[in-house]
């Protein structure tokens, strides 16, 4: 709450300093044409905003002058009295009294006495001479007023997102630079380039920062929506708000606007049980939901947390198998996350059996792709009977991603850091082969892997069977994550973590899904960029 | 469905406030407009179920807008926003069609009791 009043005082500050300005602008032009009706319809239009806004922001007295100012101007332009004599030295005072008073509210310091500016104006209405000091030494002051300018500026987002873009393209440049100048050995050069460099890197987070809002901003339009659907659903629900004021890119915000709104929805329709179930499985009456934020490393970490019925994944297996989206040999081994992750294929809805079990999946795969569309991941964990908490990790900017670099057949690939898990280097005795596909125990899990040149280059095939001593030496591993689900990929040599800017491929290499865009790396060389949610599911599809 | 308001006024506080208001308690949104020529034109093209209209506008007298609202969209809500002393101006803004009106420094209560009530008219007449 405390952040709403501080927008509203900067904005009441930015908007009276114009005000101001333009207030001054027009009574110069009001004492050139003391006839001049457009300048005197301004100043009476600005002093009654000024008045109303002072009086919403409890600024009685800025509302008070602006007041009796706004009678003034409304006489003159009404023809009740002219804008001359010792009407305007009076008038031109008001202006400066209420500008001075708007840069004391600004600076918090005591304002300036007003009475005597309210006896004038008073004594101008009912017709009597205005009582004006002898202001010799006020001409001075007035010689030597500063200019004062608003401290804020609104600025579109469009703008914003072209400085983005721009930052990209020079971030591109700098690594270009960079590695121009070590091939070049000049020492000069190096000093510039790394200049340049530091620069070009502050220039781009003063940019990403310039473009963050408060996460509040969106999850504070929440508890109306709970209380509205709780009450069409005859639920009884709190909820509980953290993290108002982690920040994040505000397209990013945007963008998963919908998808929020739609767990939260789900949430209060399908996870929260009725009052009376839920007494009956011994929990209380109200319903828990919380909303909560946090940051963690470069990522915003959403969840949607409810202490509802929660899924129950034999229900999600045996749908899945239904479908036919897996096998009922593969699916009685696929781990519970594994299983859950299926709720967010397309059009897998448990909503027919909402009476019998939780009614998840209505439509979470459209949530899944405005996630996948930043970048970000989507994770659903769940205890039956207890609750279940959705995860969006969300990158805090769009345009420069974190990515690991590494080589396969001599050619250079990144993988966002987002969908990386992590990496190792195992021996050829740390795999097993289980129904034609490798597997190793990496991190007290089965994962398996594969080798990312047959998953790139085996046309539509399935893949070949994995064959136990066909893999010689060390093998570099990348286990990317995706979908609660993990796969180890192997590649020829991991190169190096870098921030990378993706640009979408050209066309007609945009129908190739398998890859995210491209990005150029500092030697000029292209490299593509994978994207894993697109590999996963070719892996699913091509699995022997 | 929610209701769709477009917000008429030449002060970008008094926007942000009113939006604020509105939006907090389940309302859209559907535009901000500053001055009368852009009030015309977002009525027309948004379609708003209510519009708050502020009394004294920069290019046209919100009287002005009001009227020409009202040729176009006879059954849209028109709520004025005015101040102390605009008792003649509301009165006739009353006479040519307006639903009802807030008077500022306006309170939220105040604010959603109008604009709910506005909008309760036009329910119960259409029903």
């Amino acid at each position: 709450m405390k952040s709403r009043e501080q927008e509203y005082r900067e904005i009441f500050m930015a908007e009276a300093l114009e005000y101001y300005d333009a207030m001054s602008r027009h009574i110069s032009e009001l004492e050139r044409n003391p006839t001049d009706e457009a300048a005197l319809n301004e100043l009476f239009r600005l002093m009654h905003n000024l008045k109303s806004n002072s009086r919403a922001m409890g600024y009685t007295q800025i509302g008070e002058a602006a007041h009796h100012m706004e009678t003034i101007f409304g006489l003159i332009r009404s023809k009740e009295m002219t804008f001359t004599g010792l009407v305007v030295p009076v008038l031109f005072r008001g202006v400066d009294t209420i500008g001075e008073m708007i840069r004391a509210v600004g600076e918090g310091a005591e304002l300036p006495d007003i009475s005597q500016l309210i006896t004038n104006l008073d004594r101008l209405v009912q017709g009597e001479e205005p009582i004006l000091e002898d202001d010799s030494d006020e001409d001075d002051e007035d010689a030597n007023r500063k200019l004062e300018l608003s401290d804020l500026v609104y600025i579109q987002i469009k703008k914003l997102d072209h400085l983005l873009n721009l930052v990209g393209e020079l971030i591109i440049d700098r690594d270009r630079v960079l590695t121009l100048s070590r091939e070049i050995g000049n020492p000069a050069l190096a000093t510039a380039a790394a200049h340049f460099s530091r620069i070009a890197d502050e220039l781009q987070y003063s940019v990403m920062d310039a473009r963050l809002v408060n996460v509040g901003s969106l999850l504070n339009k929440f508890p109306r929506v709970v209380r509205d659907v709780a009450t069409a659903e005859k639920k009884d629900v709190e909820l509980t708000i953290v993290g108002e004021d982690i920040q994040i890119d505000r397209n990013i915000l945007q963008i998963i606007t919908d998808a929020l709104l739609h767990l939260v929805r789900n949430a209060v329709g399908h996870g929260l049980e009725t009052p009376a179930d839920r007494l009956a499985a011994g929990k209380s009456a109200q319903g828990h939901l919380t909303l909560s934020a946090q940051t963690q490393r470069d990522e915003v970490l959403l969840q949607v947390v409810d202490d509802g019925r929660g899924i129950n994944v034999g229900n999600v297996r045996r749908k899945a198998i239904e479908r036919g989206l897996v096998s009922q040999e593969v699916a009685a081994n696929l781990d519970d996350d594994a299983v859950r992750a299926f709720l967010f294929e397309p059009g897998f809805s448990m909503a027919k059996e909402v009476t019998e079990i939780s009614g998840r999946g209505v439509g979470l795969d459209v949530v899944k792709l405005a996630i996948d569309s930043l970048g970000g991941q989507l994770r659903v964990d769940s205890v039956l009977g207890e609750g279940t908490t959705f995860t969006l990790v969300l990158p805090t900017s769009i345009a420069v991603k974190g990515a690991l670099l590494f080589e396969l057949d001599a050619r250079s690939y990144a993988i966002p850091l987002m969908h990386t898990d992590s990496v190792v280097s195992l021996q050829p005795t740390d795999f097993h082969v289980v129904g034609g596909l490798l597997m190793s125990r990496v991190q007290d899990e089965n994962v398996p892997v594969v080798p990312l040149r047959n998953l790139l280059h085996n046309g539509d095939g399935p893949l070949p069977p994995a064959v136990k001593g066909e893999l010689t030496g060390r093998q570099d591993i990348i286990i990317v994550n995706y979908s609660n689900r993990k796969l180890g990929l192997i590649v020829d040599r991991f190169l190096r973590q870098q921030d990378i800017v993706i640009k979408p491929m050209s066309k007609p290499l945009d129908t190739i899904d398998l890859f995210g865009g491209v990005t150029l790396l500092g030697s000029g060389q292209v490299c593509l960029v994978l994207d894993v949610p697109a590999l996963t599911r070719l892996f699913l599809a091509k699995r022997p | 469905m929610k209701n769709r308001i477009l917000i008429v006024d030449d002060s970008f506080y008094m926007r942000t406030m009113l939006k604020n208001m509105l939006t907090d308690a389940g309302y859209e949104v559907v535009g901000e407009a500053a001055n009368g020529q852009q009030a015309l034109e977002m009525a027309a093209q948004t379609t708003p179920d209510l519009i708050t209209l502020d009394v004294i506008l920069p290019d046209n007298t919100g009287l002005d807008v009001l009227k020409g609202i009202r040729q176009d969209q006879p059954d849209v809500k028109v709520v004025m926003c005015s101040a102390v002393g605009q008792e003649v101006i509301v009165n006739e803004a009353l006479e040519s069609g307006a639903t009802a009106y807030i008077v500022k420094p306006f309170s939220e209560e105040k604010v959603l009791e109008i604009v709910g009530s506005a909008l309760q008219g036009s329910d119960s007449t259409e029903a």
